[in-house]
């Protein structure tokens, strides 16, 4: 969580409700002081509160602990934050850049309007979550969740590009590099760099696309 | 017209309460009551907050109005 938009949320929440319960105690008569008092307690403050506040959320809704706090992730999150763990998830989940949003920033859409979608898919989690999976156990909740679409190559080419002359040395990329560019084979196939969760995998199947 | 001040004096309390509260705990029911409801109540009693202060501004002009 930003602590320099917390505390700034909190500030402005604070300082307004002060002004408020001032105007709800005293009564004050509605002259031109008490109205400017009114604009910042009702309106500047609290716009104030809202922007630092959406802001502080939107930011709080990327992190890996927001994921996990539906019971149904919580298999996923401990695995990313077990440090003995080697899935693929867990390895990135101890990147220093952005290991605390490994969630998001793996799963989350891209381009113009990747922001909105992922945001509008949020919403639809927490649609199935309340309507679906709030009391089913981990065991059907593992046997039943499954990533909506395959999972984008390009999502790890953000930072694996495929063009460095390094990962091109290696047989197995430089044979698939067509395909790999191309969306279809993934990267985190089984057999080649996943899967991600391997727990919540029949080990015997391949990765479907 | 107090009242509707002290309306819209108590709903930006609720307002703030449910943003702070989603600051503080930023998990999906906090996060997204603020987010809407919140959201909503806030502004609705900025809009009676604008209302008031119109209607008391116009009221002034005719009182002064030759």
């Amino acid at each position: 969580m930003s602590e320099p938009l917390t505390t700034a949320a909190i500030a402005c929440a604070v300082l307004a409700a002060i002004l408020l319960v001032w105007f709800l105690v005293r009564r004050p008569s509605l002259t031109r002081a008490t109205k400017i008092v009114l604009l910042f307690a009702i309106g500047l403050l609290p716009i104030g509160t809202a922007l630092t506040g959406n802001y502080a959320g939107y930011e709080a809704t990327k992190q890996r602990r927001f994921c996990g706090s539906c019971h149904v992730m919580t298999p996923y999150a401990d695995d990313s934050s077990d440090l003995r763990s080697t899935s693929l998830a867990a390895r990135h989940g101890r990147n220093k850049m952005f290991g605390d949003e490994n969630c998001y920033v793996c799963h989350a859409n891209y381009g113009m309007y990747g922001t909105v979608k992922t945001k509008l898919g949020g919403l639809r989690h927490v649609y199935e979550y309340i309507f679906n999976y709030r009391n089913v156990s981990l065991a059907e909740a593992r046997a039943t969740i499954h990533i909506r679409d395959a999972f984008q190559s390009s999502t790890c080419m953000q930072c694996h590009s495929t063009l460095n002359p390094g990962w091109n040395a290696v047989p197995d990329h430089w044979s698939t590099l067509d395909r790999l560019r191309a969306g279809t084979l993934s990267c985190a196939s089984s057999g080649c760099h996943g899967p991600a969760h391997p727990f919540s995998k029949d080990d015997t199947k391949a990765v479907q696309r | 017209m107090n009242t509707w001040l002290r309306v819209a004096a108590v709903l930006t309390l609720v307002a703030l309460g449910l943003m702070v509260w989603s600051v503080l705990v930023p998990t999906p029911l906090p996060v997204m009551l603020a987010m809407t409801v919140g959201q909503a109540i806030g502004t609705a009693a900025l809009a009676i907050y604008g209302w008031i202060v119109y209607r008391d501004v116009a009221r002034k002009k005719r009182d002064g109005a030759p």
